[in-house]
């Protein structure tokens, strides 16, 4: 059936709007990547808009040496590759017992689990406990709260469980014991959700920010969110001044180029993962769906 | 017997782990919350800070800070909720019209890209983009009318940035659900309602959205427990003094007044009313589906 008249400006009006929809994602991430690459003087003529001019890496090089940048980016890489590494782990352990049946008291945790998503004791009792087990200005404290997401829980439970059963009962004629099962069978089976997981809880460790400001006073363990966020919040505070003086004149080299490079440096990791993990979490989103 | 408590000696090997941290960091706190209910002191501690009863809760209920900040987290929270919402639906919607596959990916994976960043990323973007001295928009903005405007500066351009900049992170991602949602409709329904003669406006309304309702009502339900909390980050980096009127929120006063000014009873009690608030709405909004059958438990 060939489409009608209607049906073709119809069809023509939902492209465009998501031909608009992507560029606007887009679009704002190319105009900074302009700005933290273009000269000074074009920066500060306001006329770089989606491309740079006076192409100039100043903004990057006063960046690397003027501030702390590159501790924490190194701060933020080992947070985010350990908080992985816990959190991967305890998510498993606390997935698969669930999983089995015969695992005796399986409905109450699960229960107890859930409410944790439902209910919390709230900032400041949090707080104190980590205070009180003096985990501030540890890393522990950004690892220890946040260990298991119970949404990430339960994504791999449901995963887990859609295992078929003759998979299960073929590997114990065998005599296999329940570690090795995990390891053997259910883990290499679990890989595209395992991965899945692993990238919502990088990213999540990647954008610490709360978390950070609370619980790490010393600034030489600051991840790349704080700093950055610093950096910014100076930068408003300067441009307010500078509103309130109504004077003109700029400081060297526009804050604002800086904070551009800063805003790519933590950005670019996440670029250069996002496209071999795609196809991934859109399964694992689903999985979550089906049975949140 | 024996053999079923044997057989759940590895199991619990495993799982012990996982009991002592959700007891550690989730139910510990859930009890110091009593501090609500203490004049609580460093030197005391949680257990034998003094009770003080329903003190805290009245102290916050007859401040007109707290009640303003209580009315601005909800002001805040409803708007980008309700204005929110809309948008993943018609994005999926359309994606689900698209029959380019390749068309269909490059801008699944743009809308997608906003999500995994960090609110700081998207606020730094944000005040570059409308910094008037000379942002992006700003520029427009001059252009077409020869003054600037100071958009992060006024209460109520402040407020469509903020909202406009959510959904900007989150709608592309949420749609992903609806998407999972629209490829269960049978199919056979669109065909039976062209046969019929439906337009594609038609057959929107009588096939694709009804199939989405059940997703509808989950989303719903789970945002409506999201109503007492305004996400930290965002607001934090957003707000500026000149509009702390309404940008003040439970999130960032507990961090300011609470950690900052070691007012840790007053502001638990606010924490526990934010979380009690919350827990009572997402049982009335599942109550409500379930009335219809569409309950999430």
């Amino acid at each position: 059936m060939k489409p009608s008249f209607g049906e073709k400006i119809y069809l023509l009006a939902v492209y465009l709007v998501l031909a608009v929809a992507g560029l606007l994602c887009l679009l704002p991430l190319v105009h900074i990547a302009s700005v933290s690459s273009s000269s000074l003087q074009a920066v500060a003529s306001g006329h770089v808009t989606f491309y740079p001019i006076g192409f100039s890496l100043d903004a990057y090089k006063q960046l690397i040496e003027g501030t702390p940048i590159m501790r924490s980016f190194l701060n933020s890489v080992q947070i985010t590759v350990f908080g992985v590494i816990f959190s991967m782990l305890f998510t498993i352990l606390a997935a698969y017992p669930l999983t089995r049946s015969y695992f005796i008291g399986r409905r109450t945790y699960t229960f107890g689990i859930v409410f944790t998503m439902l209910f919390g004791g709230g900032l400041i009792p949090t707080y104190l406990t980590i205070r009180s087990l003096e985990l501030i200005n540890t890393y522990w404290s950004l690892w220890l709260p946040g260990l298991v997401s119970v949404f990430n829980l339960l994504v791999l439970r449901t995963f887990m469980e859609n295992i078929p059963t003759e998979v299960d009962e073929a590997s114990r004629i065998d005599g296999c014991g329940e570690w090795r099962y995990l390891l053997r069978i259910v883990l290499p089976l679990s890989t595209p959700v395992l991965a899945t997981l692993a990238l919502f809880y990088g990213v999540g460790y990647w954008n610490a920010f709360f978390n950070v400001l609370m619980f790490i006073n010393e600034p030489a363990k600051f991840n790349l969110a704080v700093l950055v966020q610093q950096m910014i919040q100076s930068q408003t505070m300067l441009s307010q001044m500078n509103a309130a003086s109504g004077s003109s004149e700029q400081i060297m080299l526009t804050p604002e180029m800086v904070n551009a490079a800063a805003i790519i440096i933590m950005v670019l990791p996440m670029m250069a993962v996002y496209p071999f993990l795609q196809r991934h979490f859109v399964k694992g989103v689903m999985i979550g769906a089906v049975k949140g | 017997m024996i053999r079923l408590w044997r057989r759940n000696i590895p199991l619990y090997m495993m799982f012990v782990p996982v009991i002592i941290f959700f007891i550690l960091f989730k139910y510990v706190p859930m009890f110091g919350a009593v501090i609500a209910f203490k004049k609580y002191n460093f030197a005391d501690g949680i257990l034998h800070s003094p009770w003080v009863g329903w003190d805290n809760f009245k102290l916050l209920f007859s401040t007109p800070t707290t009640l303003q900040i209580i009315r601005n987290t909800l002001v805040i929270s409803l708007l980008s909720i309700f204005v929110g919402f809309p948008f993943p639906i018609m994005l999926a919607i359309m994606l689900n019209e698209v029959r380019r596959m390749w068309f269909k990916k490059v801008v699944q994976t743009l809308v997608y890209l906003p999500h995994f960043f960090s609110w700081i990323i998207v606020s730094g973007i944000v005040i570059t983009v409308f910094s008037q001295q000379n942002g992006l928009v700003s520029g427009v903005w001059e252009s077409l009318t020869g003054s600037t405007y100071p958009f992060l500066y006024r209460e109520g351009s402040w407020l469509a940035i903020f909202v406009g900049s959510g959904i900007w992170k989150e709608a592309g991602f949420s749609a992903i659900i609806y998407l999972a949602a629209l490829t269960s409709i049978d199919t056979t329904l669109y065909e039976a309602a062209s046969m019929d003669g439906a337009s594609r406006w038609r057959q929107i309304w009588h096939v694709t959205l009804p199939g989405l309702r059940l997703t509808i009502v989950l989303m719903f339900i789970l945002s409506m427990g999201r109503v007492m909390e305004v996400g930290f980050d965002q607001v934090y980096m957003l707000q500026n003094s000149t509009v702390s009127n309404i940008s003040e929120v439970i999130s960032t006063y507990i961090y300011k007044i609470g950690l900052m000014g070691s007012q840790f009873s007053l502001t638990a009690a606010l924490g526990l009313f934010e979380s009690l608030v919350s827990l009572i709405l997402v049982l009335i909004a599942n109550g409500i589906a379930r009335r219809y059958g569409n309950g999430l438990w």
